[in-house]
């Protein structure tokens, strides 16, 4: 940056010298002949310039200057360090895939592993429920059995020659009452 | 076309590993032979990213891809799927090659339920010729046909034991791409 100017204030000086040449006054050379000097003498200044401007953080480290220690704490809402690389952070290479797949793939492992573990442990809560209800039922017809046979005993043991009558009537009557049917 | 960012990677990897088994880190070890018939070094695969689509492809084609003006730019390499607009990701049909040979789960369908799903349907299970054992519900299989040739991708409509329990025109599968898709889709599906 302080080039610039320089370079450019040392280009008219050039032309002023060329000109009067060209034109041929000679006095007027003579007059500016020892103000010719300074150009060689500019060229330093540059360098002179740069120490000026060399900010302080480059004269000295942090631990020269032996200033008391910041709080380094980052507050909870401040996630990105403020020298932190701006943009996308690309993962081109190899490792850094596998990493993330590594990651990804035990991730999902894990997920489905659960799945099967509850898919298992619902199937065994089904399994128990339905022996249970198959034992309710049985057991229901169990009873129902018991109590059909106890009826039919009790029936038996108390009017066996009624029993007996019915029978008989009943096996009479259809004799009486049957009927034909002739077709055509 | 970029390379794709650590979170982008992470969506991708998630939604390949859904229909995937641990072979997937395949993708990134296969190597093609070199495009060079001078260097012997063989020749690796990337993912790249153009707008939205990512794409599966040989390294020294990627590189060279860099030369064409990225408006110029439609296509290269197998299309993997495409990243929406709140960042998901979308597996197309397109990346079926990529991961049929490394799935983990799988259906195979009889012929008379082939042309329905090639359709657009979802798979019934009267339509099953067979499948994977113990495959838990909502996850990734890959559909193939009775001779293994795969024809797409769903996502499980219930888990192996609950599907023997179901009537044989309950959904076991619904659809997530087809190879109809090929023609079905042929207007939009390489348009970006």
């Amino acid at each position: 940056m302080a080039l610039k100017p320089k370079s450019g204030g040392s280009k008219p000086s050039i032309k002023r010298s060329t000109k009067p040449a060209g034109s041929s006054s000679a006095p007027k050379a003579k007059k500016k002949g020892p103000p010719r000097p300074p150009p060689t003498q500019h060229k330093p200044k540059p360098t002179l310039a740069n120490t000026k401007k060399k900010p302080p953080h480059l004269r000295y480290t942090e631990k020269e200057l032996r200033l008391p220690q910041l709080n380094g704490i980052r507050p909870a809402g401040v996630q990105k360090l403020p020298n932190k690389k701006k943009g996308k952070h690309f993962v081109d290479d190899g490792d850094g895939m596998r990493t993330i797949l590594a990651l990804v793939m035990a991730e999902k492992e894990g997920n489905i592993e659960s799945k099967m573990m509850r898919a298992r442990q619902l199937e065994e809560i089904r399994e128990a429920k339905r022996v249970e209800a198959e034992k309710r039922v049985e057991g229901k017809r169990a009873s129902l059995e018991e109590k059909k046979s106890e009826v039919k005993r009790q029936k038996r043991g108390g009017s066996g020659r009624a029993e007996a009558e019915t029978a008989q009537t009943s096996s009479a009557m259809p004799l009486k009452k049957r009927k034909k049917v002739s077709f055509g | 076309m970029r390379p794709l960012t650590d979170t982008e990677t992470k969506t991708l990897f998630d939604k390949l590993a859904n229909y995937t088994g641990r072979s997937l880190t395949a993708l990134l070890t296969t190597t093609a032979p070199s495009a060079n018939p001078k260097s012997t070094a063989a020749d690796h695969y990337v993912f790249r990213i153009q707008k939205d689509r990512v794409y599966y492809v040989r390294s020294s084609l990627a590189n060279l891809a860099t030369s064409v003006a990225r408006d110029s730019l439609l296509s290269l390499g197998t299309c993997v799927g495409k990243f929406t607009k709140t960042g998901k990701f979308r597996l197309h049909v397109t990346a079926l090659d990529v991961i049929a040979p490394h799935a983990r789960y799988k259906v195979w369908v009889k012929k008379n339920g082939e042309m329905p799903f090639l359709y657009g349907g979802h798979i019934v299970k009267a339509h099953v010729g067979r499948w994977s054992e113990d495959v838990p519900e909502h996850t990734g299989v890959v559909v193939c046909s009775m001779d293994d040739t795969p024809l797409g991708f769903g996502v499980t409509a219930r888990s192996t034991a609950e599907a023997r329990r179901l009537d044989p025109t309950g959904i076991v599968t619904f659809r997530q791409a087809d190879v109809g898709e090929y023609l079905r889709e042929e207007d939009t599906l390489f348009t970006t």
